[in-house]
């Protein structure tokens, strides 16, 4: 065996030991890789670098979406001023903000309080709904939801006597991002709640029967072992969450088209509108670009932190 | 050893050569072999939908009479025909042989992907005007097919008898005793209905805004703002003043919450707005429920009236490109637009078209337009498109949701901005 080693160059031994049978089965999924995700992220980040008549701009295009073009990605003045548009980077900052604790909170919420009541099943069921509706139904749904004359939100306004206060809300510039961010929590809530639930499947009932004996109320058994013991889910649902908001797009795109005047606009949205619009496909990768790091570095840390726990 | 690291060798050959042979067929498949839509009916894409597409498929339905050539009709949304349609012909094969559009820049801007229609247009038939902006270097890309224009405010002759209204002359008469006459009418919202369409684009905001610019700035201005920043820039002080006088409008509340524009118009009728601006495309959809009982009046003291054309074009690597041209052909005939005119809401752009196709309201429409001291000029978001026709549409959003001196100022500066990047200096 040590003279047949012997025999064998360093570089083809090697070889013979990478390639082994296992290994040789993921070659077609690499190749598809290749194809399908690193050429795509490689051409991407080259395109991202010429201007629309095709000449190298280093990283104008960049600065271009993030400071300079109409409606940018961070739009500093109106930052300040506090009015909208403050710029699509900024509109996810106040999605994620928005979003993810309202999911987390409302999905845990209805997985635990609907876990052992009769009839809780159908109830899931109905939250779930929002998210087996295709998000272009969803949206349109939320136009309807919204709408001054025959939306359910004004209807409650005018029952409780705030009718005055009745309006279409994703028209207005201070109302139309929030009407977007309030319509996807009730989209992403069944899926949070799904997870959570079957995380609490995860948790053994003797647990929950030691703190019984022991006369924990029921509050302090939902701080003490319910939430320590879903961090692991709580981990999936907030990658997940945060991965599904950096990407957000079809909602805006069908209940406000990022308007008015960009006040609901998101960074997905504004890619495509720079690159399919206004056919400058060097702006739409730089924004893409941007994109993919944030959510890259996202799932990285994120991927990291669920490995490790 | 040797033996096994070949063997390892011919597996990777293999599956590289599956991998190539699999990658190749699925290629030949998709550019030699796929069936090529020949066995499908000529196929229109437009953007018309309700009654605009009935209208439109009896014109189709005479074709098919005449000829046995069957057609199928499919209703695009304007972002699809703006943005998704253009990449489907631009990577053949695909479905579509004509395509009926407004806008003369998407349609020289697709060109590569057109097929010529010089032969089939006989030019002495239309207005110059019309052929020129689809045309470049002596080449036709499209044919006139509808004319819409846009001549006035929409309003119910009994809604102004009934609560003692009547037509301004004077654009004092307008602003001053007209509309605030409307709005203290019990049971209206706003003097003015405000609409988008069903998708949340502005399109019909942009209409009444052009009829402002030209209105209260004279054709001329369209025509410059159409040219771009070279001719007339945004912040240029007479189109801040047009604006100014939209925007004092606005903030007195005279025009509605902009909703979709075809609900707005069966508001109309159950008297909750006054007024509509928009094409003479309105007497066409269903919510006119009574044809006698609506009527236009040009906007006061106008000089100038916009007009957009629906032209129709063919796609470079047509299914049925012989029969596609056949259709256009008609299309751009006279016995196709008089059985279009014959249905109501429509224009001709073939003048030899009878002026007893047309009905009452639409005559008035067409003698409106060709009287002497107006001058028809292009819809100036069609004519501009591209990026700056969407950032319009969504900045007048802005300008009607929240008028105030600020926003109007900086929906000029964002206008001129996005005129800059698309039109240049």
């Amino acid at each position: 065996m040590k003279r047949k080693n012997q025999k064998t160059s360093p570089f083809f031994f090697r070889l013979r030991r990478f390639f082994t049978v296992s290994r040789l089965f993921l070659i077609p999924a690499f190749f598809l890789l290749v194809i399908f995700v690193l050429y795509p992220i490689v051409d991407t980040v080259y395109v991202s670098f010429f201007s629309k008549s095709g000449n190298f701009v280093g990283f104008d295009n960049y600065n271009y979406v993030l400071f300079e073009k109409v409606n940018p990605l961070i739009n500093t003045a109106n930052m300040l001023k506090g009015i909208f548009p403050m710029g699509a980077l900024i509109h996810n900052l106040i999605w994620i903000g928005i979003h993810l604790p309202l999911t987390i909170l409302l999905g845990l919420a209805f997985a635990v309080l609907l876990r052992d009541v009769k009839g809780g099943t159908i109830v899931k069921a109905i939250v779930f709904l929002g998210i087996v509706v295709p998000m272009v139904v969803g949206g349109v749904l939320f136009r309807y939801v919204y709408d001054k004359d025959a939306g359910v939100v004004n209807a409650a306004l005018r029952i409780v006597g705030l009718g005055e206060y009745a309006r279409d809300f994703t028209q207005f510039r201070q109302t139309a991002l929030f009407s977007v961010i309030l319509g996807s929590v009730w989209i992403w809530t069944g899926f949070a709640m799904i997870i959570y639930s079957a995380g609490l499947e995860g948790i053994p009932k003797d647990v929950y029967e030691a703190a019984e004996i022991d006369g924990a109320s029921k509050w302090r058994t939902f701080w003490r072992i319910t939430v320590p013991m879903l961090r692991a889910t709580t981990l999936v649902v907030v990658t997940l969450t945060l991965l599904w908001e950096l990407k957000i797009f079809d909602i805006v795109y069908i209940v406000t088209n990022g308007g008015p005047g960009g006040a609901s606009s998101v960074p997905a949205y504004d890619m495509y509108f720079e690159a399919f619009y206004s056919n400058n496909l060097g702006s739409g990768a730089a924004i893409a670009v941007i994109m993919t790091l944030m959510t890259f570095g996202v799932a990285a840390y994120l991927v990291n932190r669920m490995s490790k726990s | 050893m040797s033996k096994r690291i070949s063997g390892i060798s011919r597996i990777i050959i293999a599956i590289v050569l599956i991998i190539v042979i699999i990658v190749a067929g699925a290629l030949a498949y998709i550019y030699y072999f796929a069936p090529t839509s020949t066995t499908k009916p000529l196929t229109v894409y437009a953007l018309w939908s309700g009654t605009e597409q009935y209208n439109f498929e009896r014109v189709l339905g005479n074709f098919t009479e005449n000829t046995g050539i069957n057609v199928s009709y499919y209703g695009q949304t304007t972002t699809d025909l703006l943005v998704t349609v253009p990449q489907q012909i631009a990577a053949p094969p695909y479905d579509v042989d004509v395509i009926i559009a407004p806008w003369p820049n998407w349609i020289k801007d697709n060109s590569p992907n057109l097929t010529p229609v010089t032969d089939l247009v006989t030019a002495s038939q239309f207005p110059t005007n019309i052929l020129t902006p689809v045309s470049t270097d002596g080449t036709l890309w499209a044919a006139p097919f509808k004319l819409s224009g846009k001549p006035g405010f929409w309003y119910r002759p009994s809604f102004f008898e009934a609560n003692n209204l009547t037509v301004p002359t004077t654009y004092d008469e307008f602003k001053n005793t007209l509309l605030p006459a409307i709005q203290a009418v019990p049971g209206v919202e706003a003097a003015i209905a405000s609409g988008v369409d069903a998708n949340g684009l502005g399109w019909p905001l942009s209409d009444v805004t052009e009829a402002f610019i030209i209105g209260l700035g004279g054709y001329q201005l369209q025509l410059d703002l159409e040219t771009g920043p070279s001719a007339r820039n945004w912040t240029d002080p007479q189109v801040v003043s047009v604006f100014d006088d939209l925007t004092g409008l606005l903030e007195a509340g005279y025009f509605s919450t902009p909703a979709e524009w075809t609900g707005q118009i069966a508001k109309l009728w159950e008297g909750k707005y006054g007024l509509f601006f928009e094409g003479n495309f309105v007497t066409a959809q269903p919510q006119v429920l009574n044809q006698s009982d609506i009527d236009f009046f040009p906007f006061p003291e106008t000089n100038g009236v916009s007009g957009s054309v629906d032209y129709a074009v063919i796609t470079k690597d047509a299914p049925h490109l012989d029969q596609a041209k056949q259709l256009v052909q008609y299309l751009a005939g006279a016995a196709a637009q008089e059985i279009l005119v014959r249905q109501g809401g429509a224009l001709a752009t073939n003048t030899n078209v009878p002026a007893s196709a047309y009905s009452k309201t639409d005559k008035e429409v067409v003698d409106f337009m060709g009287q002497s001291g107006i001058t028809i000029v292009p819809d100036l978001d069609d004519t501009i498109g591209g990026q700056w026709q969407q950032t319009f549409w969504d900045q007048l959003k802005l300008l009607w949701t929240d008028p105030s001196n600020s926003t109007m100022t900086s929906v000029l500066d964002t206008l001129q901005t996005a005129a800059i990047d698309q039109q240049g200096t």
